[in-house]
């Protein structure tokens, strides 16, 4: 049976409303964009949806109380919150360096690590 | 006196965010050799280290960061510069000599009050968030109620939540990623409240900070009413007609103990009215011309305080700019003045710099009143631009050649924003 998901094109402030059909896992039609990058989204989105990822987590002998943080590969989508919730569980202690690996193959994603994106020194 | 502050500068410069980062670069350049940023936080940087989201630099690093990664990278070349960073130190005037020498006076943490001599200066202080205040929502005061930046600030810096249950009114990127932010940190965001029909913010941010997240977003709605005695309680919220008045008979209300406010940005430009500097009404900013000078001789403006930018890449390239013509001013380089007047002119909200000269090649920074799909710039008889689409979320820049002006002749020069001619695809 065919069915049809809908999705907003991210790619430009034109925004087009994608339909993509399908049956079970085969893409039948993709349709509503005004240019390729439109029907390449529907498609990643069906496939295989990603999500970039940054938050915070506690930082101690800092200046301030929270370290920004950012995962090196895109997430999956349904597994964002369950990241957010690992990755919270982190307690860094200053100084940290930028770039600096907090956890390594984050979501047993190889190569893929949670890095913090700025230098804290320490401050007593 | 902090001894790093003695003597007379070249450029001192007002803020320490990417504008008053790339001003100082700018202005090493240029060859100026003493050059001071002074910022009232306790690190330059600006409001990018609370901007941990990633989206900033694509153009100037030609890779995407986060706001805390592009501050960074950006402050360790102010380091390599040799630029004097004083921080904790708020202005709070500014005065000019009658031989043009300005002094600023600071505010300093550990050293009090203080006088810095300089002979330009470049005010970048950013801009700040409209509050409850300029809108004036009915209701009760209690708290709970703050713009979304400073939430922003309180999540990400200060590390506590401004309340669990949260409601947003404005659909902004500042509300949009707050709502996300929000989401992660365990917080219930109970909708986002839009009194346009349409949203304010990228396309990209009300897909994933949204959708991605089920949190509603209300079109054609406002927050009519904020009910709460000590803390928030609950707000009612009304669909608009179509003069944007709430319409109290399809009224309902939503339980929450946090409101914020994502409903603009101002430049925040105290310094510059007490300078008597001239003001743009519509940007909230200074007029500058081709240089970015004010209409104080040897003041120079860049960044938010100029016009709300929303890529900070366009801040740190107008900025550089900005700082460079400060820092040949400091070096005696008087160049003439702007002889072409730059005005908006049909769906044209604003646009800066406010005069041109047929000296140079100019950037042009403009945003349009409505969203017009396809349409063509067209700037006095000189050029016309095909574009795709304009909408006012998003700024408009484009370049003009001096070959361009050296065959105009009249002394204003409008640009308008029309629909695409018929006929004629664009491409
Ligand atoms: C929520 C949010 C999301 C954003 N997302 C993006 C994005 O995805 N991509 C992107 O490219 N851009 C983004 N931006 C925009 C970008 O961050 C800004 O355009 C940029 O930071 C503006 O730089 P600025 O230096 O003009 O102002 P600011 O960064 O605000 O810096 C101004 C500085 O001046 C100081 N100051 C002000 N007054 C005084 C005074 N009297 N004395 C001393 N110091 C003073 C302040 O302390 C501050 O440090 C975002 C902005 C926000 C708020
Ligand atoms: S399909 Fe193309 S034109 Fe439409 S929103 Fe996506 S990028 Fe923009």
């Amino acid at each position: 049976m065919i069915k049809a998901k809908q999705y907003t094109c991210i790619g430009c402030p034109i925004g087009c409303p994608l339909q993509l059909q399908h049956e079970g896992k085969d893409i039948t039609e993709i349709s509503g964009y005004e240019c390729d990058r439109g029907a390449k989204y529907a498609k990643q989105e069906f496939t295989d949806p990603r999500r970039d990822m940054s938050t915070t987590v506690e930082i101690i002998g800092a200046r301030w109380k929270r370290l920004p943080v950012k995962v090196t590969g895109p997430v999956e989508k349904d597994r964002v919150m369950e990241a957010a919730r690992k990755i919270h569980e982190l307690r860094v202690r200053a100084p940290v360096k930028l770039g600096q690996i907090l956890i390594e193959d984050f979501l047993d994603q190889k190569a893929i690590h949670v890095v913090s994106c700025r230098t804290m020194e320490r401050i007593d | 006196m902090l001894d790093r502050m003695e003597g007379k500068y070249d450029v001192v410069v007002v803020g320490g965010g990417p504008a008053g980062m790339g001003a100082a670069l700018g202005a090493r350049d240029s060859g100026a050799e003493r050059v001071l940023i002074l910022d009232r936080e306790p690190e330059a940087g600006g409001i990018l280290w609370q901007c941990i989201h990633s989206g900033f630099g694509l153009h100037y690093f030609r890779e995407e960061l986060t706001g805390p990664e592009y501050a960074e990278r950006f402050f360790e070349k102010v380091i390599d510069y040799e630029v004097d960073l004083v921080t904790n130190s708020y202005v709070s005037g500014i005065s000019v000599d009658s031989d043009g020498t300005k002094s600023v006076r600071v505010m300093n943490e550990e050293h009090g009050m203080d006088t810095v001599n300089t002979k330009s200066v470049v005010l970048s202080m950013g801009c700040r968030e409209r509050t409850r205040g300029s809108i004036r929502i009915p209701g009760t005061r209690p708290s709970g109620v703050l713009p979304a930046g400073l939430a922003q600030k309180i999540v990400n810096l200060k590390g506590y939540l401004p309340g669990k249950r949260i409601a947003i009114l404005g659909s902004g990127d500042i509300g949009l990623i707050m709502a996300r932010r929000l989401t992660l940190e365990g917080c219930k965001v109970a909708g986002v409240f839009e009194i346009m029909p349409y949203s304010n913010g990228l396309t990209r941010n009300v897909v994933q900070c949204l959708e991605d997240f089920g949190i509603p977003l209300h079109l054609s709605t406002t927050v009519a009413y904020i009910h709460g005695l000590d803390r928030v309680e609950k707000i009612t919220v009304a669909p608009v007609s179509k003069d944007l008045k709430p319409d109290m008979s399809r009224a309902w209300d939503v339980k929450c103990d946090t409101l914020l406010l994502s409903i603009g940005l101002i430049p925040e430009n105290e310094l510059s009215l007490s300078l008597g500097i001239q003001m743009d009404v519509v940007t909230g900013g200074p007029r500058v011309s081709s240089t970015l000078e004010t209409s104080m001789p040897g003041v120079f403006a860049s960044g938010n305080v100029l016009h709300v930018h929303d890529l900070v890449d366009f801040v740190t390239r107008e900025s550089l700019l900005a700082g460079q013509f400060a820092g040949e001013w400091a070096q005696g380089v008087r160049r003439p003045a702007d002889n072409i007047r730059l005005v908006p002119g049909d769906n044209v909200r604003y646009c800066v710099p406010h005069s041109l000269s047929p000296e140079r090649e100019h950037t042009i920074y403009m945003r349009c009143k409505e969203a017009m799909m396809p349409c063509r710039i067209r700037v006095g008889n000189l050029m016309e631009r095909k574009l795709r689409f304009v909408v006012p979320a998003e700024m408009i820049i484009f370049k003009i050649k001096p070959d361009l002006l050296d065959k105009f002749h009249g002394d204003t020069l409008r640009i308008d924003i029309l629909p695409a001619e018929k006929g004629k695809r664009h491409d």
